[in-house]
């Protein structure tokens, strides 16, 4: 079970992934990190554009509205530093976001049946539904490059 | 959740420096360690040494030359890198292995204090293709591994191929001879 379904009732981020809005829960979210320099090099991993240095470590960057909606963020103002996890351990990501964040309380109802699979639940954030993002499996939905038919263009 | 501030990367454990060459591809900065490098020469300079070399299963190597009765491979840095095809200048002859790299420029040579693991989400053939990361003015720059340049696999492949075994047997029947 992940740390999102887990969440039930608790407190999300809530964050606006190109034309999309959606929750992690807040207990992944280390903090929002302003729009610093990307490092980029040549890499065969999918969703990954770069690195970012932040509070003295290296950060991949993940670029999650691309694995959402094939396209990178519209208007990138900060990084969301969030963990992703690694079996038994965690590593700190950076996903770019578009505007601000906001923390809010609530209850976590569970994904609808139509629902992908990185979508692991709804909250309720008073304008409407959102879902909630289950990062590792969102990551885990686009596998890696590596010399197969699946092989993806390096990116510089 | 809080805004922070900015900063460098504070190093896991601290090495003596290692001396690396900084050197470019397609626009892009590399480092390798200056050990790692037996000899830098310019195109020009082995182009008359060296034999077209095509095998379709690695086709970052299009040329070999002969040296010390070894035959050596040239990989084209961009076709390993996947960059875009740029003109190389130079070629990084390695040593301890029988591959030499063909490069845009050396930019300089420095020494790194520190070199950060790939993070874990770097999960492809950068994983062969690196030794870690370096944060050097302001960059953060790829190590390269130079055995990642060509795999054990690939050594394999193109010494079976018919161009090198000819190659290799000129080389014995050379060596027989003096």
């Amino acid at each position: 079970m992940s740390s999102a379904e887990n969440a039930q009732r608790g407190s999300f981020v809530l964050l606006q992934l190109a034309e999309g809005r959606f929750a992690l829960p807040a207990d992944l979210v280390a903090e929002l990190a302003p729009p610093v320099r990307l490092h980029s090099f040549p890499h065969t991993s999918r969703l990954l554009t770069g690195v970012i240095l932040r509070r003295g470590r290296i950060l991949p960057v993940y670029d999650a509205a691309r694995a959402l909606y094939g396209k990178g963020s519209l208007n990138h103002r900060f990084y969301l530093v969030a963990r992703r996890r690694f079996g038994p351990t965690s590593e700190m990501s950076a996903i770019p976001v578009d505007g601000e964040c906001e923390l809010i309380t609530s209850e976590m109802n569970p994904a609808p049946l139509t629902a992908p699979s990185y979508i692991c639940g709804e909250i309720n954030a008073g304008d409407g539904l959102i879902g909630v993002l289950d990062f590792d499996a969102l990551v885990g939905s686009h596998p890696e490059g590596g010399g197969s038919a699946d092989r993806v263009e390096p990116r510089p | 959740m809080k805004i922070a501030a900015l900063d460098a990367p504070r190093p896991r454990q601290f090495r003596a420096a290692e001396p690396v060459i900084l050197f470019t591809v397609s626009r892009q900065s590399f480092a390798i360690a200056a050990d790692a490098v037996q000899e830098i020469r310019s195109t020009d300079s082995i182009a008359g040494a060296a034999a077209e070399f095509h095998l379709e299963q690695v086709p970052k190597v299009r040329h070999t030359f002969q040296r010390g009765h070894r035959q050596y491979y040239v990989v084209n840095a961009c076709t390993h890198f996947g960059l875009r095809i740029s003109r190389p200048t130079l070629v990084l002859i390695l040593r301890q292995l029988r591959a030499a790299v063909l490069v845009d420029r050396i930019e300089r040579m420095t020494e790194l204090s520190a070199i950060y693991d790939l993070p874990r989400a770097f999960s492809g053939e950068e994983t062969r293709w690196y030794r870690g990361l370096a944060y050097l003015d302001d960059h953060v720059i790829p190590v390269c591994d130079p055995r990642g340049f060509l795999s054990p696999g690939e050594f394999r492949l193109l010494d079976d191929a018919p161009q090198s075994v000819a190659m290799q047997c000129e080389l014995q029947g050379a060596a027989s001879h003096e």
